[in-house]
């Protein structure tokens, strides 16, 4: 009895030992539609990397999450380039070896220098997907369209709106309906501004959903019509859900974003990360994850993302802690 | 091994189990209480004491807010699930042996699953589409979906009382069996009737069960962030929700503790006043 204990107990010590080194393997902590079978797949195929993905519901959920780890959960994060100052300041990614993403020569010449991935003369982003957090409307309750986001704080629209539980996106959005100067560099009164705009939407609200598939769900399961949605892939999805929905930027504009894939400081397997990202850019996974998913490509032409123009692109905000806590009053407020 | 026979002199058994409550209880509830009096500068830890948590918790009328509204549904959850709980197990004690047996299991079950899917399973069942809109509708009760069932603090009630309702059952069962028959007996023997066997013996010997039981349901519902989340809409930012954003959202874990402390404190109170209360006469 005794031996066959010690044996098991032995060959789980060896297990364990052993299990790190065993395969190769890329830790991604992502937002939803980065990681598909569809590119996943080849890519293991290829490269005998194992892939496992983590999904968050939010910028600060994600944020939260690395610097409680220092980083040591994850390999690959993916991040827009308006944060990644701040993760650089939190010493949490570090840069990529150029000469193993040889693929960047694929990135189209709006993608390939862009100036918040670089730091020191070194790369701590590879941009690999963009899009927008638009306006998602049901064709069938808005015939003729809905065009302001002023329809989220519509007394005629109550109990049929949905929005983001993310601190930094909402007070963006809000600062952009109220047409204020510079959206991420505002001053006291701005946010007081913002902070009651916020508030006052909670009267028309269903819930905040945090990820994109929980909106998704909270949608289906409930009255809702219009949502300030998280990217394209919403509505992608919703449409797989039966769902006649658009996606659109309203007159005021919206956010956009420009994702990439930063490394994580406790990065486990180098080798595996940077053959991800090369992977990434090899001219086939970006068209099909903008066929699949609806999110713009960085290699390619990106077919129906056509209101760029009207995206006010993601930048460094003045005080990223501030809008957490303006976000958790609003939350909290009755 | 010397684990029993150490009674005078403690051997390696006893040293080795001191240490794993030293561990695994004793110094993380150290961590967490030393946390709380800790900072949060530039998004790292300061670890340097102050109460300037426990003063911005006091100060900040939306946390007060929050603090009492949640103790406040807690306590209507445990309300509610007092009187469906003490009907659910009176009802249960009467039955045959066989089937008293196979309703607790049955009962029991619930809590071997995932709290999570019982909560989107809720969600389910509360939603415009759900099951109980389509019943109430194929009923002729309702003409349209109501949508008021989900998404609200009611929704977060329901979940709870639900999910809950197990923890206050079963202590209530166990009270009605450990009454012994003999005392029933000569109850009818003396000519009570029901009501007075009922409200002269029954419901005071099992009453301390009904009060473990409300305390489990109370300090579970006050602390809990995920029905709140997944079925409570925008009215659904509970206590147990601010502390998960302190340490999911914010990094804030040192107000997030400090959050946490006052929630236990509450929860520790809940729990001496249970124990004043659930000792019954007989036990003293």
């Amino acid at each position: 009895m005794l031996r066959s204990r010690e044996i098991c107990m032995a060959a789980a010590t060896v297990l364990l030992a052993t299990g790190p080194s065993m395969g190769q393997e890329v830790r991604l902590f992502s937002f939803e539609g980065y990681a598909e079978p569809q590119w996943v797949e080849p890519f293991e195929a290829e490269t005998g990397c194992k892939v496992s993905v983590a999904y968050t519901g939010s910028v600060d959920e994600m944020f939260a999450r690395m610097v409680g780890s220092d980083g040591a959960d994850f390999d690959l994060i993916s991040i827009d380039t308006s944060i990644i100052q701040r993760y650089l300041d939190n010493g949490l990614i570090i840069p990529f070896d150029m000469s193993m993403v040889p693929n960047t020569a694929n990135l189209l010449p709006s993608f390939s220098a862009v100036s918040e991935v670089m730091s020191g003369g070194e790369t701590y982003g590879v941009s690999m997907a963009w899009g927008s957090l638009g306006l998602i409307y049901d064709k069938e309750a808005f015939p003729d369209g809905v065009d302001s986001w002023e329809a989220l704080w519509d007394p005629a629209n109550a109990g049929r709106v949905l929005a983001l539980d993310d601190a930094n996106n909402n007070v963006t959005n809000a600062a952009i309906i109220l047409g204020l100067d510079d959206p991420f560099n505002l001053d006291d009164a701005d946010f007081d501004a913002v902070k009651n705009k916020l508030i006052e939407q909670k009267q028309y609200l269903i819930s905040y959903y945090a990820g994109f598939e929980e909106g998704v769900n909270i949608w289906d399961s409930s009255e809702a019509n219009l949502m300030f949605s998280m990217g394209e892939f919403q509505a992608v999805e919703l449409a797989d859900r039966g769902y006649d929905v658009v996606y659109s930027i309203p007159k005021e504009g919206g956010i956009g974003w420009l994702d990439t894939w930063a490394l994580s400081k406790g990065v486990q397997d180098v080798d595996c990360a940077h053959k991800w990202v090369n992977h990434y850019l090899n001219g086939h996974t970006g068209p099909t994850m903008t066929e699949l998913k609806g999110y713009g490509n960085t290699t390619d032409e990106s077919p129906g993302l056509d209101y760029s123009d009207k995206l006010v692109w993601l930048r460094p905000v003045e005080n990223f802690d501030r809008r957490v806590q303006v976000w958790n009053e609003v939350k909290a407020a009755q | 091994m010397t684990v029993g026979a150490g009674r005078s002199r403690p051997g390696i058994g006893d040293y080795l189990l001191w240490s794993v409550i030293a561990l695994f209880i004793i110094v993380p509830l150290g961590c967490f209480l030393a946390y709380g009096f800790f900072s949060v500068v530039d998004n790292a830890i300061v670890y340097r004491p102050t109460v300037g948590n426990f003063a911005e918790l006091l100060s900040n009328p939306s946390y007060r807010a929050t603090f009492l509204r949640t103790i406040r549904m807690a306590f209507e959850v445990s309300a509610i699930n007092l009187v469906l709980g003490y009907a659910t197990a009176y009802f249960i004690w009467l039955r045959p042996p066989g089937m008293r047996n196979f309703l607790v299991i049955a009962l029991a079950i619930p809590l071997l699953m995932s709290y999570i899917i019982k909560i989107y399973a809720m969600r389910g069942v509360l939603g415009t589409n759900g099951l109980l809109n389509s019943a109430l509708m194929a009923l002729g009760i309702v003409d349209e979906p109501v949508s008021a069932l989900l998404f609200n603090l009611t929704a977060v009630r329901i979940t709870l009382s639900v999910v809950l309702l197990p923890f206050m059952v079963l202590p209530i069962y166990i009270a009605l069996e450990r009454i012994p028959a003999s005392v029933l007996h000569a109850a009818s023997d003396l000519g009570a009737n029901e009501l007075q066997t009922f409200t002269g013996i029954i419901l005071p010997l099992s009453l301390p069960g009904g009060i473990v039981g409300a305390m489990f349901t109370f300090v579970l519902a006050s602390g809990d962030f995920l029905a709140p989340e997944l079925v409570g809409g925008i009215e659904g930012f509970t206590y147990g929700r601010l502390i998960f954003s302190q340490f999911g959202l914010a990094f804030n874990w040192p107000l997030g503790a400090a959050l946490s402390i006052l929630l236990m404190c509450v929860a520790l109170g809940v729990i001496f006043v249970a124990r004043r209360l659930g000792n019954p006469r007989w036990q003293r």
